[in-house]
C-alpha cells in the first residue's frame, strides 16, 4: 500500500504542470502562478488524509485548485478596491508586460479580454478551451450543471469575439 | 490559432516546481515535530521561571531575617516599614536630660517656665 507522500508525489507528478497552466492563465502572472502552486499542493497535502475516495482523485485535486484560484482573485480584486485601482487595469498591465508571453498581438488580444471577465465566466472559458476539459469534467469539478457552463462559456465567447473578430474560439 | 504556445515558463522550471512541491511533505512534517512538542516547552519554559521567581521572592523574604534583624523584630519592621530611617527605633541608650531639653527648646511654642516648672514637678 501507497504512503501518503507516495500518493502526494504522485499527484504533484500527474497534476503540476496541467494546473500550473491553468492558474497561469488565470492570474497572468508566472511568479504570482508559481505561489499559489505552492498553496494550492500544500492544501491538498492537508487534506489528503482526509480525501475518501468518493470524488475521482482529478476532480477532487481540481477543486482544490479552482477553489483557491478564485479565492485568490478575490482576494485581489479586494485589495486594488481598498487602493481605490481597478483589477482590470492591473491584469492588462500584467498581460502587457509579462516577460514570458511570446505569442501574436491577437492572442495578446485574448489574454487581455480573458482578464476582463467576471472571474467564474474566466474559469469555465479556461477550462474548456486551454485545459480541455469536457463540460461534465467542469461539472463535476465546479458543482455548477452543464447547462450553466454551457451559457457561461458562451457569454464568455461572445464577450471575447467582441474583440477578436477573427478568433474562432467555438467550442 | 495554438493554445499553448503564447506563454513560457523559465528553462527547466517544471522540474524545478516537481522538485520544490515534492518537498512539501517533508517541510510539513518538521513544522508538525515541533507544533509536537512546542506545549511540553512552553509547560517546561513556564515552570522553570516560575521555579526562578519563586526562588528569587524566597531569598528576598528570607534573607534579611537571617542576618540582620533576627535579634531586633522591632528594628526589622521599622526598616521594612521605612527603608530610609526617617523613623529610628534602634536608640539603645536613653536619652539625656540635655537631649530633652534641647528638643523642647527647639519648639518655640513650649517656653523655658514651663519646662523648668514641669521638672520641679517631676523631682519634688
Amino acid at each position: 500500500m501507497e504512503s501518503l507522500e507516495q500518493v502526494f508525489n504522485n499527484i504533484v507528478k500527474d497534476y503540476s504542470e496541467r494546473l500550473y497552466w491553468h492558474v497561469r492563465r488565470m492570474v497572468n502572472s508566472h511568479e504570482d502562478a508559481d505561489d499559489l502552486l505552492q498553496e494550492i499542493f500544500l492544501k491538498i497535502w492537508t487534506a489528503l488524509p482526509t480525501f475518501r475516495g468518493e470524488a475521482q482523485l482529478y476532480t477532487w485535486v481540481w477543486r482544490i485548485a479552482t477553489n483557491e484560484t478564485l479565492n485568490h482573485l478575490r482576494k485581489e480584486r479586494v485589495r486594488a478596491m481598498l487602493r481605490m485601482q481597478s483589477i482590470d487595469a492591473e491584469m492588462e498591465r500584467r498581460v502587457e508586460g509579462d516577460p514570458f508571453f511570446n505569442g501574436t498581438e491577437a492572442q495578446r488580444e485574448l489574454m487581455k479580454g480573458l482578464a476582463k471577465l467576471p472571474e467564474k465566466q474566466r474559469q469555465v472559458f479556461v477550462m474548456r478551451w486551454w485545459d480541455e476539459l469536457s463540460y461534465e469534467q467542469i461539472s463535476a469539478i465546479t458543482g455548477t450543471s452543464v447547462g450553466a457552463l454551457k451559457a457561461s462559456y458562451h457569454i464568455a465567447q461572445e464577450k471575447l469575439k467582441l474583440n477578436l473578430s477573427t478568433l474562432d474560439v467555438s467550442k | 490559432m495554438t493554445k499553448r504556445n503564447d506563454i513560457s515558463v523559465p528553462q527547466g522550471y517544471f522540474q524545478d516546481l516537481e522538485k520544490r512541491l515534492g518537498q512539501i511533505p517533508r517541510e510539513k512534517a518538521r513544522v508538525t515535530t515541533f507544533q509536537k512538542v512546542s506545549p511540553w516547552l512552553a509547560y517546561a519554559a513556564s515552570l522553570a521561571i516560575l521555579a526562578a521567581v519563586g526562588g528569587f521572592v524566597f531569598r528576598k523574604a528570607a534573607a534579611p531575617l537571617q542576618e540582620d534583624y533576627s535579634w531586633d523584630y522591632v528594628s526589622y519592621l521599622s526598616r521594612s516599614l521605612d527603608p530610609d530611617g526617617i523613623i529610628e527605633l534602634e536608640e539603645t541608650e536613653e536619652p539625656s536630660e540635655e537631649d530633652i531639653l534641647n528638643y523642647l527648646l527647639a519648639d518655640n511654642s513650649i517656653s523655658v517656665e514651663l519646662i523648668a516648672e514641669a521638672n520641679y514637678e517631676k523631682n519634688y
